[in-house]
Formats: C-alpha cells, sequence, structure tokens
C-alpha cells in the first residue's frame, strides 16, 4: 500500500474513532441515569421541581437534537458553563491543560531518557545481569497499580523524608510552570508508572535489531563502539521505539488522572475526578473531549511517525508490521 | 506445573482467600470508630485505626471481595467477548466484514481506559456493577484482538481449510478446529485481563468511583489514609501490600508460562 493512502486511511480511522467518543461521552452523561438534573436540583427536590429542572435544562428535547447542539458549540470553542462553579469550561479545560502539561511534559523526557537509556543499554547485551535486574524490577512496577506507586512515594518522601512539598500549593495568579520543585514528584511518580512497559518495549526492539544479519555483518566488518550503537542498532530501532513513546505518552494522560488526583495538581486529571465525582456535567463532557483527542492525536501522529521511519528502514525484517 | 509455579501461585491464592472469605469474619464493625484516628496497633486491634478511628484489620478483610468480584466478572464478560467477536472474525467467509469489524475494534482499543470508566461512574453515580461493567467494555478490544489473532493463525492450518473444503459448518470447524488450540492463549489473556482488571477495579475505588463511603474498598483505603502514614501506616501498607502481591505475582506466573503471551506486561500496562 501506499503510504500516502495509508496515512489518509489512518487519519479517517482517528476521525471516525473521535465521532465514536463523542457519542460515548455524550451519551454516558446525559442519557444515562445520573444527569445534571440530580445536581441541580438536591436530593430533597420534589418530583415537580426536578421536572422543572429538566425543563430548564432543555432535556426533554430528543438527544440526538442535543447531541448536534453540543457537537456544533465545541466545534466553535463553546463548550457550555459548569453546573457548579458557573465558569465558562472552555477557558477552564485551557487552563487546566496548560498546568498539566506542566507535569506531562518532564514526565515524559525523564521516561525518554532513563528507558532510551536503559533500553539500549539491556537490549545490546541481552540475558547479562543489567537486563536480568531491569527485566524483574520492570515487571514488579508494571504489575503494582500506578496509584500505589504513587502513593508510595508521597508517603516515603513527604511523612518519613520530608524533602519535597507534598501537594502542589501554586499562589493565586501564578502557573506550575514557574514553580519546579512542586513539579518534581508528581513527575516522578507519574514517570515510574510509564517506565516499565516503555523500557521493556525498547529493550525487546533494541535486542531484536541486535540479532539481525545486517546488525551481525556489521560488527563483522568492525562497525564497533559509538557508529555500532547509533548508525547501526539505534537507527533501526527507532520505528518500534516512536510508536512505543506514543503509546507511553497517551498512557501517561491516564495515568495523570491518579496522580494529579494524589498530589492535588490543579490539572484536567484532578479536575475531573472531582467533577465525576460533583456530576458536573459540561465539565465533564468538555475535559473528557479534550483528554480523548489528545489520546487519540498523539497514537496518530506515533503511528505515521513510525510509519514513515520504517520506509526508510532497509526491508530485512521481513518487512511485516 | 513447576515447583517454582507452585510457589508463586501461593501468594495468589492467599491474597484471594482474604479477599473472598474475610467479610465473612467476624472483625467486628467496618464501619463503626473504636477509637482515635491514627491509633497504633494493639493486641485487640492488630493493625490499629484508619483516619475515621475504625479498625483497619476489619476494613482490610471487608474491603477485597467487591475488587477481586469486580476483575473477575469482567475478565469473564471481556473474555467471553473475545471469543465470540475475535473467534467469528477470524474464521468467517465475510473476510470483507470481518476485517472491518476489526478496525472498530482498533479503534475502540484507542480510547483511554480509566476515561471510559469516568464517563460510565458519571452516568451510573455509586454503582459496583457499573465499575464491573466499564472494565469489561474496556478490556474487551484487547482480549477481541490476541484471540482473533489466533483464530485466524489456526483458520489457515492446513486441517482446518480441509475441512472448510469439505463443507463444514462455521460451529463445527470452530469446535474441533479452531478451540482446541485457542485454549491456551485464551486462558493466558484471560490472566493478563484479569491484572489489569484489579488495577483498574482498585484505581476506581482509590479514585472515589462505585459504592461510595463508607463502604470499605482496598484502593479506597489507600486514598483515605495516606495523610496519615507518619502516625499509623498500616491503614495504607496493608490493603497496597495485598494489592501488589496478588498483581505482581499474576504478571510474573503469566510472564513464565508461555512463549505465546510474550510481551504479555507491555499489554496489560496498555490495557490499565
Amino acid at each position: 500500500m501506499r503510504v500516502d493512502v495509508w496515512i489518509t486511511a489512518r487519519v479517517v480511522t482517528a476521525a471516525a474513532t473521535l465521532a465514536v467518543l463523542t457519542v460515548i461521552v455524550f451519551w454516558a452523561t446525559e442519557v444515562l441515569p445520573g444527569d445534571a438534573v440530580g445536581v441541580l436540583s438536591g436530593p430533597t427536590a420534589t418530583d415537580a421541581e426536578r421536572e422543572a429542572v429538566r425543563l430548564a435544562l432543555g432535556l426533554d428535547r430528543p438527544a440526538l437534537e442535543r447531541y448536534l447542539e453540543w457537537i456544533g458549540g465545541a466545534l466553535r470553542g463553546d463548550l457550555g458553563t459548569s453546573l457548579v462553579s458557573g465558569r465558562e469550561v472552555a477557558p477552564l479545560v485551557g487552563a487546566r491543560l496548560s498546568t498539566s502539561l506542566a507535569v506531562l511534559v518532564p514526565a515524559v523526557l525523564l521516561i525518554v531518557t532513563l528507558a532510551g537509556t536503559l533500553g539500549t543499554a539491556a537490549g545490546l547485551r541481552h540475558g547479562g545481569r543489567l537486563d536480568r535486574w531491569l527485566s524483574g524490577t520492570t515487571l514488579g512496577l508494571i504489575g503494582t497499580p500506578d496509584f500505589l506507586i504513587a502513593t508510595a512515594l508521597l508517603v516515603l518522601l513527604t511523612a518519613w523524608w520530608p524533602v519535597l512539598p507534598a501537594v502542589a500549593l501554586i499562589p493565586p495568579g501564578q502557573s506550575l510552570w514557574s514553580h519546579p520543585e512542586l513539579v518534581v514528584l508528581p513527575a516522578v511518580a507519574l514517570a515510574l508508572g510509564g517506565f516499565g512497559s516503555t523500557m521493556r518495549l525498547l529493550r525487546a526492539s533494541v535486542a531484536q535489531t541486535v540479532t539481525t544479519p545486517f546488525a551481525e555483518f556489521a560488527r563483522l566488518n568492525g562497525v564497533r563502539g559509538h557508529r555500532y550503537v547509533w548508525g547501526v542498532v539505534v537507527s533501526n530501532a527507532l520505528a518500534p521505539a516512536v510508536m512505543a513513546l506514543a503509546v507511553m505518552t497517551a498512557g501517561l494522560l491516564g495515568g495523570a488522572i491518579v496522580v494529579e488526583t494524589l498530589f492535588n495538581v490543579p490539572g484536567m486529571g484532578s479536575e475531573l475526578t472531582q467533577a465525576v465525582a460533583g456530576r458536573d456535567v459540561p465539565l465533564v463532557q468538555g475535559l473528557s473531549l479534550v483528554l480523548g483527542t489528545m489520546t487519540l492525536l498523539l497514537l496518530l501522529v506515533g503511528d505515521v511517525a513510525a510509519k514513515l521511519l520504517h520506509r526508510h528502514a532497509p526491508a530485512t525484517s521481513g518487512g511485516h508490521r | 506445573m513447576t515447583a517454582r509455579r507452585w510457589v508463586l501461585a501461593v501468594p495468589v491464592l492467599l491474597v484471594l482467600t482474604v479477599a473472598l472469605a474475610g467479610p465473612w469474619v467476624p472483625a467486628g464493625s467496618v464501619t463503626a470508630p473504636i477509637g482515635a484516628s491514627f491509633a497504633p496497633p494493639t493486641a485487640e486491634h492488630p493493625l490499629g485505626t484508619d483516619v475515621l478511628g475504625r479498625d483497619v484489620f476489619a476494613r482490610a478483610l471487608a474491603g477485597g471481595r467487591v475488587l477481586v468480584a469486580q476483575a473477575v466478572a469482567a475478565t469473564l464478560l471481556g473474555s467471553l467477548v473475545g471469543l465470540t467477536v475475535g473467534v467469528w472474525a477470524g474464521v468467517t467467509h465475510h473476510r470483507a466484514v470481518g476485517r472491518s469489524l476489526m478496525r472498530v475494534v482498533d479503534g475502540l482499543a484507542a480510547l483511554p481506559a480509566l476515561l471510559l470508566l469516568m464517563l460510565l461512574a458519571t452516568g451510573m453515580p455509586g454503582n459496583d456493577v457499573a465499575v464491573a461493567a466499564g472494565i469489561a467494555i474496556v478490556s474487551a478490544p484487547f482480549s477481541v484482538r490476541v484471540l482473533h489473532e489466533s483464530a485466524a493463525r489456526l483458520a489457515a492450518t492446513d486441517y482446518a481449510r480441509h475441512a472448510e473444503a469439505r463443507g463444514e459448518g462455521l460451529l463445527t470447524r470452530t469446535r474441533s478446529d479452531i478451540l482446541p488450540g485457542l485454549v491456551p492463549v485464551a486462558l493466558a489473556e484471560a490472566g493478563i485481563r484479569f491484572v489489569a482488571a484489579t488495577q483498574l477495579a482498585a484505581t476506581a475505588g482509590f479514585l472515589g468511583l462505585g459504592a461510595g463511603a463508607p463502604v470499605a474498598n482496598w484502593g479506597r483505603m489507600v486514598r483515605e489514609n495516606s495523610t496519615g502514614a507518619a502516625m499509623n501506616p498500616l491503614p495504607v501498607i496493608v490493603p497496597a501490600a495485598l494489592l501488589v502481591v496478588l498483581a505482581v505475582s499474576v504478571t510474573v506466573l503469566i510472564d513464565r508460562t508461555s512463549v505465546s503471551t510474550r510481551l504479555a506486561p507491555e499489554r496489560i500496562e496498555r490495557a490499565a
């Protein structure tokens, strides 16, 4: 299949998935029983009062009509107003996104550095002592739920060895970007959650490249040291690695929900937890839409980048992927 | 099973026993305060008290069943969907329909699991069954993919194609040619799904989805009590340790089981 056809098909798939996501978001928040009426009218409301709230919100209209109206607004950048705080959802999501990225970007950089270095080292000498030790450690990290890793860090570094602030209390009017000391703990917690699987995937990719005939050929021809590692192994293991990094970053968006909630980082994840607890329907919809779109975009970019990188790779791996 | 694998199976069985039989042990009230918050262990209350002065021992015994039940229910449901859809798409004559079905499954697998879980929890607040259903929905696409791949490989074998050429029906071919070879893969896949489902169920409890406080839940216990870890760490450590032992032992067990599940841990991470 030609590459441009493949990319077009991939973009169409991503767009279709996004459309499905909007339907799921709308259906879960407005059609299932826990809709906005219960929140606004309170637990002691009579049936007549609830009916009045329903009419005021326009919930008596057909679901399809409301869905199209919501999508139309979202396309124009209007995500409605929060039921709890009365603020506009779109600017609120924007502000939360900026805070989330302040934690996410350092976490991604940390994983790329650590997983890249250790994964390459372990893959170059697979079966060696470092490889076996890392294999056991990452297996433990993967088996442990992310929230436990984050809680362990929080408890260790705040209760027993208090060197870092546990809770991200940002002075009003300032952004998290200007307070690196508040980012460290949540970023490390987030990075530890995604490190295990990424390291293992990179290691597998490097180990597979090392055993290919062309890598052996290069070794036999005396290509050694940096030229061997960078020119032969890393450049050929890059396509699956880029893919793994995209999947990992998309996964961190989900992990951020837990980490932000635990460390009280006022990002998209903690806002989503609060909005779900308070059943703030427009806010849940807006946050889910942005989080879901970012995930799908990341996976799309990763797929396309891996495809383009793979096109330039020598066709020695059997050509299937 | 080798002796080494039996050793790994012991902690799994222990934690499952604590989780499932725990609520039957008469260990006192789960919700009534018995003293000050975060009191250290005593002979009467071997794990001390939690943030609201409740008995940690009783809560730890009571808090695992709902998680394990959610994980098991979601695993069974997800595997059932995976077997049905995956095998059908791998064996059917309608190749084009099967392929488009797999594209839809790929799309669903790309949606973030925790986000879908939180959306369902918004729609059905305080509902443990909704959490289990949500976990099944997010894990089914991964089962479908793995089982489809294996079923398609088995359907391409000579004996399966002979059966097809003889004109045997879809059900007969599935029962006699596909399923026998698929069983080990399906079991290993169910194991992977179980670990991911346990993690998701615990995370749901941690985030306060499902039945609300005062009900005991290992995931929520970690969250509730993390502030008092300096005074009495046991209400955090005990439920956390039970969860880690369960998840890590099952992960290691699967990792050692067979070649067909290589990269199994990565797939757990991807789903959870």
